[in-house]
């Protein structure tokens, strides 16, 4: 969540710092591969900033590592303000609020002061069923905010520490009400959204006490940072793998127009929010991914997809098409037919991604490309006629291993007919006659030779077709002069035993004793 | 024309089919995309340079794609796809400096050396001695003759029915025209014009290394040195096929 700090909101700075521990927890559990020089590397850069509350703190410098000592008597301060809350929840006396309020707030300071807040002394000395007390209903904003602030700050833990969370949930799912102040909401919100990205168990906890429908209902406004943080909260909740949330969302009152809107309207930080909803949406349930390509999703995706420079929506937005188109096979065949506009756009916008210098667009893109392109011989052709070819070709000789790949599955996708029962799918001759002319076999050849296994196979399956289909026998030719024999007979001693069957199966077939006789 | 063609292989390969592909949305296939959103959202936050982010993406890109090398055999574990090719071409094309055929491994290459181009071996073969080893590091069977190994690979090893150690050449255009013309005028005398084959490409190399220093004849049939090595093997085994040339 990268909230710009405004200093005049004295909230901001901490949400910040809230937003880049929330962001961690996110990162560890989107990122399949998280390895720990990674995130150390990331976690040292991350700036810490005190809340500026007037109190005359300073903002925590970057790299600021505590020394143990510091470590220690943060701690001991923790453990303090946890006695502090302790003695001012019991009191019943003439300013009892504002004693709460104080206790709340520097237990709340505490923990938002470093990279590495308290959260272990915090909860050994007893803050969760203090904070759960101080959610009652009928409380005031105040003490709610900074309770559910707190809470914020030790969901975004470590997994225990997120764990710790539980008895609070039912309050902070009450919290999200209508009735409620739009800041209390809105913590709670957050507080909610850490406990959901933690994991499935977690998901399953929040999703069994009702919390979809109250988050759901507070992405319906207009704007606000309320919206924006409930649809950050949303996307953690409904990302499965169960894909029930999901399909519940969908169904809520309202929710499909306004996750229309925000997409077409809202501003960029908003719509990217949105976006992930949607990817998750896509990716998960076919309901609402029938749902969504019926109501034109695929237009608003694409627009943002022409006009957004902004990498951060470009990916869920192209993800998103990416999902409707492959989920589905109603998006190619009833939407995106050729010779529509929305077809022409989805294209052109396609074209966009594959020209930038991301390489996750241009890896993505490619995989909607080879998608759209496993679809009718008339799709075959309307991207084969596109700007698309030429820029896949040169991506094929030029771009990293994982871009590449998709660029083969799209290139070969052009020169086979969809499948139509068994056997040999036919070829599309001009096609593949045509892209072995520009020169695409050498970048297939170089995938026979790749230690990855789909990628070697991709690469033998195109040989292939190059073998049996370029006229007048001269397939063994070209692939000869590529050294794409070479390629094969590496397989002769690879432990791959269907690569290796492909590859003997091709020389045997192709360059036999007799190949070359008869020149 | 006999052409050896293997149907079993034929009718299960797996042709191109061109489908749509979907993935789950905690795919590795999205895990790059995903890392961007946690890197931006901590842009303001975060404040990467351009060299940490660089940084940052190998380990990404190394963490995903830490690979082993599929060479039966050598499990060395790359840190990437990219070095798999180096990798490869210093570990894996051990050549044979007599006939160019390259091996992924020099116990392999020292197993051919001795098969193919060692009289002393042959010598001790048609004493009825079992020469052939097995291909397989560990087996340490060894047979009495190329054939028997061989289906001792496909039956204890499942080497695919197709497979020769000792293989069929793939030469260039301008030798297999040689080949050919070898073919006819040494039709009766097989095993010598295949020896003569080998010797004879490897006499291109040489003559042609050669004539750059001094003014020796290029022409490499009338190269008598190569003749000489030729009749000097007496015995050639009928599996030597024509040899494959190391581009």
């Amino acid at each position: 969540m990268a909230d710009d700090s405004l200093a005049s909101h004295r909230r901001d700075p901490i949400k910040s710092s809230v937003g880049n521990v929330a962001a961690q927890r996110r990162r560890q559990n989107a990122a399949t591969v998280g390895k720990e020089r990674r995130e150390s590397l990331v976690r040292a850069k991350r700036l810490c900033r005190v809340g500026a509350t007037g109190d005359g703190d300073v903002p925590v410098e970057e790299n600021d590592m505590m020394t143990d000592e510091e470590g220690f008597l943060l701690e001991d301060q923790t453990s303090s303000a946890v006695k502090e809350l302790k003695s001012a929840v019991a009191y019943q006396g003439k300013g009892a609020m504002q004693k709460r309020v104080n206790a709340l707030r520097e237990l709340r300071r505490l923990l938002s002061k470093s990279e590495f807040p308290p959260v272990e002394a915090a909860l050994k000395a007893g803050a969760i069923p203090l904070l759960v007390q101080c959610l009652s209903f009928g409380s005031p904003d105040e003490q709610l905010l900074e309770a559910a602030w707190c809470l914020t700050n030790i969901a975004a833990g470590k997994p225990e520490e997120t764990k710790a969370l539980l008895p609070a949930l039912p309050l902070l799912i009450a919290h999200l009400g209508e009735k409620s102040s739009l800041p209390v909401a809105e913590q709670c919100a957050w507080a909610l959204g850490n406990v959901a990205g933690e994991g499935e168990e977690l998901r399953k906890v929040l999703l069994s006490q009702g919390a979809l429908p109250p988050l759901a209902r507070m992405m319906l406004p207009n704007k606000g940072s309320t919206v924006r943080t409930a649809a950050w909260a949303l996307s953690n909740l409904i990302k499965g793998p169960d894909p029930k949330a999901a399909t519940e969302l969908i169904k809520v009152d309202g929710v499909l127009d306004a996750i229309l809107r925000h997409l077409r309207k809202s501003d960029e930080e908003l719509a990217t929010e949105v976006a992930w909803v949607i990817v998750y949406l896509s990716a998960l349930s076919n309901f609402a991914t029938g749902v969504l390509v019926k109501s034109d999703a695929l237009q608003p995706l694409v627009e943002r997809l022409a006009t957004s420079n902004s990498l951060q929506l470009l990916i869920p937005v192209l993800r998103s098409l990416g999902n409707l188109v492959a989920g589905d096979s109603h998006t190619t065949s009833t939407v995106l037919i050729p010779g529509h506009e929305i077809t022409d756009g989805v294209v052109k916008v396609l074209v966009k991604c594959l020209k930038s210098d991301h390489r996750v667009l241009k890896k993505e893109a490619s995989w909607v490309l080879s998608n759209i392109a496993a679809g009718s011989i008339e799709h075959k052709q309307l991207i084969y006629s596109s700007e698309a070819v030429p820029l896949l070709l040169r991506l094929l000789s030029t771009a990293p291993f994982d871009i590449r790949k998709e660029v083969a599955y799209v290139l070969g996708n052009l020169c086979v007919a969809p499948a139509a029962g068994e056997g040999k799918p036919d070829l599309i001759k001009e096609n593949l006659v045509s892209l072995v002319q520009r020169g695409c076999l050498s970048g297939f050849i170089d995938l026979v030779r790749s230690a990855d296994i789909e990628a070697a196979r991709l690469g033998l399956q195109f040989t292939e077709l190059v073998l049996r289909g370029m006229p007048n026998g001269g397939g063994p030719k070209l692939v000869e002069q590529e050294d794409g024999i070479d390629a094969m007979e590496r397989y002769q001693f690879h432990e791959n035993e269907d690569l290796r069957n492909m590859a003997n199966g091709l020389v045997d077939k192709y360059f036999g004793e007799d190949y070359g006789v008869n020149e | 024309m006999a052409m050896v063609v293997d149907y079993k292989h034929d009718s299960s390969f797996p042709y191109w089919t061109s489908i749509r592909r979907r993935f789950d949305p905690d795919s590795p296939f999205f895990s790059s995309g995903n890392l961007e959103r946690e890197l931006l959202a901590k842009q303001v936050a975060l404040d990467l340079t351009e060299d940490e982010r660089n940084q940052l993406e190998k380990m990404i890109d190394n963490d995903a794609r830490g690979v082993f090398c599929p060479i039966v055999g050598c499990g060395a574990r790359l840190t990437s796809l990219e070095d798999f090719e180096d990798h490869y071409i210093a570990r894996h094309t051990a050549s044979c400096s007599v006939c160019s055929r390259v091996y992924p491994t020099s116990r392999l290459l020292s197993i051919h050396v001795s098969e193919a181009h060692d009289s002393f071996f042959q010598a001790k073969v048609a004493r009825g001695y079992a020469m052939y080893e097995c291909l397989v590091e560990g087996c340490d069977l060894k047979f009495k003759n190329y054939k028997g190994r061989q289906q001792h690979l496909v039956d204890k090893h499942k080497f695919p029915t197709s497979f020769e150690f000792f293989n069929k050449a793939h030469p260039s255009k301008k030798k297999r025209l040689k080949n050919q013309q070898k073919r006819r005028t040494h039709k009766k005398d097989e095993e010598a014009s295949s020896k003569m084959e080998v010797e004879n490409e490897i006499i291109d190399g040489l003559v042609s290394a050669v004539s750059k220093l001094s003014t020796s004849d290029s022409s490499p049939s009338n190269i008598s040195f190569g003749r000489r090595n030729a009749r000097g093997l007496t015995f050639v085994p009928r599996s030597i096929q024509a040899p494959r040339e190391k581009k």
